[in-house]
């Protein structure tokens, strides 16, 4: 069952932690090459800029004065080539920096991605699918910028603040620590908004996601919106959402604008105090600063702060970065409990002996939704099985593709244990088709052909009459080349279930599982389909869940679930000559025939 | 540009607020001209003139300024961010309601990722552009008309000189926006495809393991997630062309200086003095040069996303509102369609179909896969117009009556259940939200919905997960009806409602439906005979035809597809019977 909806926040970490950090360095690793000849160019060239105020000071202080044109066209010429240079370098690192953000990016939604495969349905199913979504394409794509600008700028900065540092002690001691007095005050300031800001952030990303989930969903859900005439309401909880979303944006923006100014400001305190201490102890003979010591010194201070304004904004991206970074590791963390064994072996290819033995099986502790459940399918017997609804009959037939670990007793397929081979090898000789048939996105061909993509046009085709659904697709106006859609209303419920039906022949399963899967086709399709399916079901086991009867009278032993266990077990006749459980059931769907008065049946829920 | 015009006209609301931030930046700008004046005051009179008296001024302004210019630029931030928010938030409604109001056609054209993508992605570029771009511009322009203005006065010709940056500035602009539009756009492109393969396989994620499909799965998202990179990379290929021509005319600037400017004080023709001025200006000349290729990027970033958005939803929908609709709060549940035919796609899916029904009457519906039995119920519900023909309820064209009153008077149990992320209560009262609890869960007794919602651990309070995930298929249906009572609408129809549920359910909610005090028109549409046998008028679909028409009796005896279906389901009803004994 679902956890979280979509106004729902997900929790949030407390803890600044610097092991998310270092996962993304990880990931900058195999870049190191590029990521150095750049750090080279982009301090280089902030080097060589340096020269050009000093250029320009030379040909007013020198060449001008002298009459000197040559030396003038000398500067101008040198001038010229640091510009090439820069613009030459830039250039480099424009094409390796973005190479380098968007590879580390595609790398990170890849593994996301890879590791979202191998999460259980359960995870799908515990959260709107839309704040999945969100962590896969939109967080990724936040970190673009700090990846492919900000931490070659961030290097470059701090390279040339210790460049700088390195000038302004080599001109005085004392009023470069003056100036770094200033850091402590930053600091201060950084710890002390640091908490709420990242705070505000992780609220921020929340709110984005809740959004994201509920226009997600308010578009899949879009046909019962309109029929159920939710239109304002639904505008109503979309900008209550949109609200939250807005109001925590700028609740967290405000933090990362204070940085600017901030910094601005103890820079100028900063400066404003070297220059009172700096003019008094000029005065004072023996301090050793000159007029030329303090002019020079100046002309540092403001080349001092610049970088660190650029670390400051570098550091409110990154806590920004951080709030979706945190989700995204979150999911590649995830635990995978349905996995492969150690050393699990490929499963050969199945006979299709399939034993069940005292299997009990829980979704969550202590609410048991099969107890210890037994029985043995031999190849090529089709096995139905019934009972109420909620009963656990699906939950039956998912074990058998594992895709839940029995919490007790275990699933044999031709005598080996399930959970001792590989998933892949398991599933993919088996074939599934559930109540709901999801259709995906691409031509009718595609979707028929997605359990096997190795198979002919002719093949799906085959597949398609066998399963009735030749005869409407070709009426369709591509044919098999008609492009369908998830939502699209272009096939009916009946439709889509055929396709499905084809989709799941054409994987060739050694078992088929069959669940609900004709409950919305007519009659006549189903006598046809259940001609087809008497030919292709010989020497495969299946198991079938059905509520309509016909369905499964044929099968060669009907097995009656009800509360977690297999109540009755038998074929159609021998049921009905027990005058049971599944008797009453049988006998219920002809109780319509019958006069109104006795099928008048009294039940209080 | 109409995208572009249309993302302003949402920018209006907040003009006052917009000038203050312009008008503050403004400030901003002449700010950060006096500071360094300021500076070189205190070095050039202080330090070297000696004039210690004008320190403690200097200083006091120099504070002065810096906390003022924070002020500013703190509180004009505040006001691009907050306008740029509200431009948002309004957009994202109004594309939001554009949403809600589409067509099926609309939905059927459009894929959700696609959707998705206008509504986060591209409201992303909206909101930089209106938060940093115009500002950033703004205030260089600024910047570049002071320095530009100063150096005329110093000298016209020299002036003039360092324009002759200016036509390969624009050259490389306009070069760099035709050739930048189309990577932009190919961006763009590329991430709704991304988004809308994500979407899928993450809907569609039972299906992929049950197929065991991941790596086929992987294998085409890696081509998606090249796709994007290489789009990104495309992108940056054309602007790393440009962005550094504009840092070399940057440097440029300095060299022309050094030059022409060196050459003109040797000749006499300005004072080395003039030479320092105009060197202490060229930064405010650099620096937006240098900067101006970024912007262009955001720009036209800009440009193509509110494209992407505008074209979305500038589409009108078909299904349109009558400007005069006849005034009905309340329907009796009459329905007659007349010589209805509807087609799509080049395809006839209903022809020529007549039927009446009375209020308070119960019709069936049967026929093949794909017959158009449900086109029929969409048309009722106007969620298609008629191609040729009519539908009438209460004797009046659904096209002249309001799409809100006639959807508020039916309600539907769709045959593909859709159920939200919420609690099952919720989820039931749908479409009511104001109901109280007893209502919903009378609706769900009557859908014999209760028990089962009871069982739960958390009863009506359960969240079900998106499209009801964790639920069985029957008992998704019964949710679905319980939602479609609680409407209590003139006209229910029920969509292959029943088809997960066991016969003995079905039984118990055909008695409920029964009981349905007032006057309710039935449609139910179904595959089993015993869903609609007890129905006043029984249609049988064939390839968009009704191809027989009668009470159960009568389609029985007169031996047609009703008749051959009936038998097939309970031919050997006889036989049970005789075999094992009737209980």
């Amino acid at each position: 069952m679902a956890r979280n909806k979509y106004d729902v926040d997900e929790i949030l970490e407390d803890k600044f932690d610097v092991n998310q950090l270092k996962r993304l360095a990880g990931y900058l690793k195999p870049h190191r090459k590029q990521m150095t000849v750049v750090l080279f160019l982009m301090l280089s060239a902030s080097a060589l800029g340096m020269l050009i105020p000093r250029f320009v000071m030379q040909v007013m202080d020198v060449c001008i004065p002298a009459g000197d044109k040559k030396g003038i066209w000398v500067y101008a010429g040198l001038t010229m080539a640091i510009a090439l240079y820069t613009c030459v370098s830039l250039r480099i690192k424009i094409m390796l920096m973005t190479r380098v953000g968007q590879d580390v990016i595609h790398d990170l939604r890849y593994d996301i991605f890879y590791h979202l495969q191998e999460l259980p349905f359960s995870y799908y199913d515990e959260r709107p699918h839309g704040k999945i979504q969100v962590r896969v394409v939109n967080y990724v794509n936040n970190l673009s910028d700090l990846l492919s600008n900000g931490i070659i700028n961030t290097v470059t900065d701090l390279c040339n603040l210790f460049f700088i540092l390195f000038f302004m002690l080599s001109i005085n001691v004392r009023l470069t620590l003056i100036c770094l007095c200033g850091l402590p005050v930053l600091s201060v300031l950084v710890i002390f908004i640091k908490k709420r800001q990242r705070r505000a952030w992780q609220i921020q990303s929340n709110k984005q996601s809740n959004l994201n989930a509920y226009i997600a969903e308010s578009i899949n859900g879009i046909r019962v919106t309109q029929a159920f005439v939710r239109e304002k309401e639904n505008s109503g909880i979309f900008n209550r959402l949109s609200d939250g979303y807005r109001q925590a944006w700028m609740r967290a923006v405000r933090f990362n604008f204070l940085m600017g100014p901030s910094v601005d400001i103890i820079s100028t305190v900063t400066t404003a105090f070297i220059y009172v201490l700096g003019i008094s102890w000029m005065d004072h003979a023996g301090s050793g600063i000159t007029i030329g010591v303090l002019v020079a010194f100046t002309a540092y201070i403001s080349r001092f702060w610049q970088p660190i304004n650029t670390l400051a904004s570098f550091y409110n991206s990154l806590l920004t970065a951080i709030s979706y970074l945190e989700r995204i590791f979150e999911t590649i963390d995830h635990p995978v409990l349905v996995k492969d064994k150690e050393g699990a072996k490929e499963m050969p290819p199945i006979y299709g002996k399939v034993e069940f033995k005292d299997v009990t099986f829980s979704y969550e502790d202590g609410i048991e939704i099969l107890k210890k459940i037994n029985f043995y399918a031999e190849k090529g017997q089709s096995v139905a099985i019934v009972g109420p609804t909620g009963a656990g009959k699906t939950t039956i037939v998912n074990l058998i593709s594992r895709f839940y670990n029995v919490d007790s007793g275990e699933i044999l397929i031709d005598g080996i244990n399930i959970e001792d081979v590989t998933i892949h090898s398991l599933r993919s000789q088996m074939g599934v088709m559930m109540q709901d048939s999801f259709i995906f996105s691409g031509t009718i061909m595609d979707n028929i052909r997605y359990g096997n993509k190795t198979v002919t046009d002719e093949e799906v085709i085959e597949a398609a009459k066998t399963v009735c659904a030749h005869d409407f697709i070709m009426e369709m106006e591509n044919g098999y080349y008609t492009e369908v859609n998830e939502r699209g209303s272009r096939l009916s419920a009946g439709q889509r279930q055929l396709i499905s039906f084809a989709r799941a022949l054409l994987a060739d399963p050694k078992i088929l599982i069959l669940d609900e899967a004709t409950s919305s086709i007519d009659t006549e399709t189903e006598i046809l389909l259940q001609e087809g399916l008497n030919r292709l079901l010989v020497g495969r086991t299946s198991f079938i869940i059905a509520h309509r009867l016909s369905t499964i009278k044929n099968a060669d032993f009907i097995m009656y679930v009800d509360k977690g266990g297999i109540r009755e077990k038998g074929s159609h006749e021998e049921l009905l000559a027990k005058k049971g459980e599944y008797y009453h059931l049988y006998m219920s769907q002809y109780d319509f025939l019958k006069k109104p008065q006795d099928a008048k049946q009294s039940r209080e829920g | 540009m109409t995208a572009v015009k249309w993302v302003f006209s949402f920018l209006k609301k907040y003009r006052k607020r917009m000038a203050a931030g312009l008008l503050m930046t403004t400030g901003i700008a002449m700010l950060t001209i006096v500071n360094p004046y300021i500076s070189g005051v205190i070095v050039d009179d202080v330090i070297g003139g000696g004039q210690r008296q004008l320190l403690p001024v200097m200083i006091a302004c120099l504070i002065g300024v810096t906390l003022v210019r924070g002020l500013l630029r703190f509180s004009s931030q505040i006001m691009f961010e907050s306008s740029s928010q509200g431009v948002l938030y309004s957009m994202r409604d109004t594309v939001y309601r554009k949403l809600l109001q589409e067509d099926f056609n609309f939905y059927n054209r459009n894929r959700t990722g696609d959707l998705m993508s206008r509504q986060t992605g591209d409201m992303e570029a909206i909101r930089h552009f209106i938060s940093y771009v115009i500002y950033a511009v703004y205030e260089n322009i600024l910047l570049l008309a002071f320095a530009l203005t100063m150096i005329f006065t110093v000298n016209v010709k020299l002036a003039l000189c360092m324009l002759v940056v200016l036509p390969f500035t624009a050259l490389t602009t306009f070069r760099q926006s035709k050739r930048v539009r189309p990577a932009f756009f190919r961006i763009r492109q590329q991430f709704s495809s991304l988004n809308t393969f994500v979407q899928e396989n993450i809907s569609g994620n039972r299906v992929v393991k049950a197929f065991a499909k991941e790596d086929f799965e992987i294998e085409k998202f890696n081509k998606e997630n090249d796709g994007y990179r290489d789009a990104e990379l495309n992108a940056s290929a054309t602007w790393k062309k440009y962005v550094p021509i504009f840092e070399f005319l940057s440097n440029i600037l300095t060299v022309v200086l050094m030059l022409y400017g060196g050459y003109m004080v040797i000749d006499g023709e300005i004072t080395i003095g003039n030479m320092v001025t105009v060197n202490g200006y060229l930064w405010m000349l650099t620096m937006p040069l240098r900067m101006a290729g970024w912007w262009v990027n955001d720009i036209h970033r800009f440009t193509t996303s509110a494209e992407k958005i505008y074209k979305t939803y500038s589409e009108e929908p078909d299904i349109k509102k009558p400007c005069r609709p006849v005034e009905r709060k309340h329907f009796n549940g009459d329905v007659e369609f007349k010589d209805v035919s509807y087609r799509a796609e080049n395809t006839d899916i209903i022809s020529n179909i007549s039927f009446r029904v009375k209020a308070g009457q119960t019709v069936g519906i049967i026929g093949s896969t794909g017959s158009g039995k449900s086109t029929i119920m969409n048309l009722l519900g106007r969620f298609y117009d008629t191609t040729t023909g009519s539908v009438f309820v209460d004797g009046v064209n659904v096209r002249d009556l309001d799409l809100y009153e006639l959807r508020d008077n039916i309600g539907i149990a769709m045959q593909d259940v859709f159920l939200f992320s919420d609690t099952i209560e919720g989820n039931i009262a749908y479409g009511r939200p104001n109901c109280s609890f007893e209502e919903v869960k009378k609706a769900a007794k009557m859908a014999d919905a209760n028990l089962f919602i009871q069982n739960m651990p958390e009863g009506y309070d359960t969240i079900v997960g998106e499209r009801g995930v964790g639920l069985s298929g029957g008992q998704k249906q019964r949710i679905s009806l319980a939602r479609a009572l609680v409407k209590d609408p003139a006209i229910l129809i029920l969509d292959d409602t029943t088809s997960a549920v066991d016969m003995e359910t079905e039984s118990y909610i055909q008695d409920q439906l029964k009981k349905i005090e007032k006057d309710c028109t039935i449609f139910i549409i179904a595959y089993r005979i015993s869903s609609i046998k007890d129905a006043d008028m029984i249609l049988v679909m064939d390839k968009g035809r009704i191809v027989e028409c009668g009470t159960h009796d009568e389609l029985v005896a007169a031996e047609g597809y009703y008749a051959e279906a009936f038998r097939h389901q309970y031919g050997d009803f006889k036989k049970g019977g005789e075999e094992y004994g009737q209980k």
